[in-house]
């Protein structure tokens, strides 16, 4: 058995399912509506794990493009790192892609005594499983920021136009006076 | 040596990653940093004469209620039952069809059922249904009735604080049920027993001690509008003057005070300035009306009616004709449907003329206030403005409908008429994002405030997702939109989910390619960056 091959020969199965348990780590009202709607603008979370998962699956199994994993990454966990999860919760995701591929492939490779095949394939993932912990602190360092600079923004530039405080002018101390 | 035998699910058993089983009653509300605001601060609430301003905290197990809490707020919810129709029939008449369900920009981007509009709604309708109606007391949870217990009061605070009142929902609604109304009512009762928040608290104290949210004080309102006069002069080569609390002027200029104090919003006040002198427009503004915004209207109704007085009041004791209205979202929503019942209708003013086309504005026949997109769009088309849109070539230019001009006015022609008229690139959003579909910013309703940013952004999805879209399909890189509120959150919202778009007031592209009278050949554009073919 050729689990490499077999990955690429089920892609659009593996695929479906790995969405499917990504959704269920939602409420059941949430997943009917967000499985039933197609539009990608009125159920943009829906939509864009659906395309987004898709398009990782592919970029996993061809594994050359690091920035591509990282971009198609960062679609999925921008989302989930601004929802209502633990940091563990958010990147969960990717060890269900794990645990699909263990469930579907494990008692096959292990009657043909090719375990190795799947070790090689999860180091894959736990490598994913780091870029999207990546890309999870970015998006979180990202919101921090946007706090802070939202207060710091506001205050100096008030204090400033109400003359209160003046910023340095231009050219050199002793010259400007 | 030990055993490393591996169980094919070992590795995640640690991660629960599945959401509960139960029903909506009994999952209680999960207090977590970044989904809610802070509370009222006790002098706040002591200033404005709201009642059981304490030191609490939501993350507190002990909410330090009033004794009699739950009275108070029967009480208070018998009250408004009474006095408010509408209220009573919001309570009864849905019939849980779920058209609103995914409707909320909160619930598209959280996936919180409680964020569903019906749901939320719920909340208060299961109490009403144990308190107040004869099915309920008698079959309890099996009528979807419920006793209002502390953890029910919890999920009122965390849930009606996570609606921005933006009504997105009711356009959905086959009976036309005003959601926004009901999280008004609910935030009322809240208030009974001082469960509120600071964001909004603070702007109504400030707002009735010096005019604004932010308490800018007169001379300092004054100083702040000088620097933008300094600005333009620098830009333009012009000095405009700008008339302040000056009476015998034919009309009274407000605008919400995020415009004078916060960026962007301030280069959209500079438009309106530039503009005004472009025409040679008779007005003034005034320090004391020194805010279109209400913050009222998002605490209690009886505040927003005292903060929506001192227009009319300054309007008369200025002794103006009629009252023109700045780029402001909810200001909108107050003057076009309770300003008239609040402090209306102001007999004193006479019917809103144009000076310069003779255009008479009868859709302000009552209000006698005109919207600042109105009044500009009605100059472009009687040709009244030297216009250079080229000095907006550095921009590629999309609108965001801001939710109450666009749902609770219906101003949806005028803005994208003088974008078109002062920018040459302009690229809509998609259908279902815009218009009266428009996606909330996420932080109305007096949730603007940076602890929220989580929420915000979580809000703000539906609206960031639209906005990638045109970015990436036509280059867009500014984002108009017509409220103050917007102005401020739509940056994060922008950073977070379409980097590199900015955000804009409409009047900011309007001072862009405003031709002056007597002005010098510009080199840059109101935020001072080069004009296109500038740069060198």
């Amino acid at each position: 058995m050729d689990l490499a091959q077999r990955l690429v020969e089920e892609r659009t199965e593996l695929a479906t399912k790995w969405l499917d348990l990504l959704l269920q780590t939602y409420p059941e009202q949430t997943q009917k509506l967000w499985r039933r709607n197609k539009d990608p603008f009125t159920n943009p979370v829906g939509q864009t794990f659906r395309q987004a998962l898709s398009e990782l699956l592919d970029l996993v199994l061809d594994w050359s493009d690091a920035e591509a994993v990282s971009e198609a990454l960062d679609k999925i966990v921008r989302i989930r790192a601004v929802q209502d999860f633990s940091p563990s919760q958010a990147l969960s995701f990717v060890y269900l892609l794990k645990r699909l591929v263990r469930e579907r492939y494990w008692r096959e490779l292990e009657k043909a005594g090719a375990l190795n095949q799947l070790w090689n394939f999860e180091t894959r993932l736990d490598n994913l499983a780091l870029m999207a912990f990546d890309v999870y602190t970015k998006c979180r360092e990202q919101v921090y920021e946007m706090r802070v600079s939202e207060v710091k923004h506001a205050q100096h530039k008030l204090l400033l136009r109400a003359k209160m405080i003046v910023d340095i002018p231009a050219g050199k101390a002793e010259e400007a006076g | 040596m030990a055993d490393f035998k591996t169980k094919p699910d070992e590795l995640y058993k640690s991660i629960d990653h599945t959401p509960p089983k139960a029903g909506w009653m009994d999952v209680p509300a999960q207090f977590r940093p970044g989904n809610w605001c802070y509370p009222a601060k006790p002098e706040v609430l002591d200033y404005i004469g709201f009642p059981n301003g304490r030191k609490w905290s939501p993350a507190d197990e002990d909410w330090k209620l009033p004794e009699n809490w739950k009275d108070i707020i029967h009480q208070g919810f018998r009250e408004r039952l009474e006095k408010f129709r509408s209220l009573k029939i919001f309570m009864d008449v849905c019939v849980r069809c779920g058209a609103c369900a995914d409707k909320c920009h909160y619930f598209i981007g959280s996936g919180d059922p409680k964020n569903m509009p019906v749901l939320r709604a719920e909340l208060l309708r299961s109490v009403y249904r144990k308190d107040f109606t004869t099915a309920g007391k008698i079959l309890g949870k099996l009528n979807g009735a419920r006793v209002l217990e502390e953890d029910v009061l919890k999920e009122w605070f965390l849930y009606f604080y996570q609606c921005t009142e933006c009504r997105r929902c009711s356009l959905f609604c086959p009976y036309g049920i005003d959601t926004a109304e009901i999280t008004m009512m609910a935030r009322e009762l809240l208030n009974l027993v001082g469960c509120n928040i600071n964001w909004i608290q603070e702007p109504v104290a400030n707002c009735q001690r010096t005019g604004n949210h932010l308490g800018i004080q007169p001379h300092a309102f004054k100083d702040i509008v000088d620097f933008m006069v300094d600005d333009i002069e620098e830009v333009t080569g012009k000095r405009i003057h700008v008339p302040m609390n000056e009476k015998g002027h034919e009309i009274l200029f407000i605008t919400p005070s995020g415009d004078v104090f916060a960026d962007p919003g301030i280069y959209t006040f500079m438009g309106y300035l530039m503009l005004f002198d472009a025409i040679g427009l008779d007005y003034t503004m005034s320090t004391y009306a020194s805010e279109g915004g209400n913050f009222g209207l998002f605490t209690d109704n009886v505040v927003a009616k005292k903060l929506n007085a001192k227009m009319y009041a300054e309007a008369k004791r200025l002794g103006v004709k009629w009252i023109l209205g700045g780029e402001c979202g909810h200001m909108w929503r107050v003057i076009n449907q309770y300003m008239d019942t609040f402090n209306g209708p102001p007999d004193f003013l006479q019917m809103p003329k144009s000076p310069i086309t003779g255009t008479v504005f009868k859709n302000a026949a009552s209000t006698k206030m005109v919207h600042i997109t109105e009044f500009t769009a009605d100059l472009i088309k009687h040709r009244k403005l030297k216009l250079d849109p080229s000095r907006n070539d550095h921009f590629t230019v999309t609108f965001h409908d801001s939710c109450n001009p666009a749902r609770g006015m219906g101003l949806l022609e005028e803005p994208r008429y003088v974008i078109k008229n002062v920018c040459n690139n302009f690229y809509e959003m998609p259908a279902q994002t815009i218009r009266e579909q428009t996606f909330c910013c996420a932080g109305g309703a007096g949730l603007g405030t940076d602890e929220f940013m989580d929420m915000r952004m979580r809000g703000g999805l539906p609206r960031g997702n639209a906005l990638r879209y045109v970015r990436d399909k036509y280059g867009v890189n500014r984002m108009a939109c017509i409220c103050a509120i917007d102005r401020a959150t739509l940056v994060p919202l922008a950073d977070y989910w379409a980097n590199g778009v900015d955000i804009s007031g409409i009047h900011e592209l309007v001072g862009n390619a405003l031709i002056l009278d007597g002005e010098k050949e510009r080199e840059v554009d109101l935020r001072q960056e080069p004009l296109p073919g500038k740069e060198g």
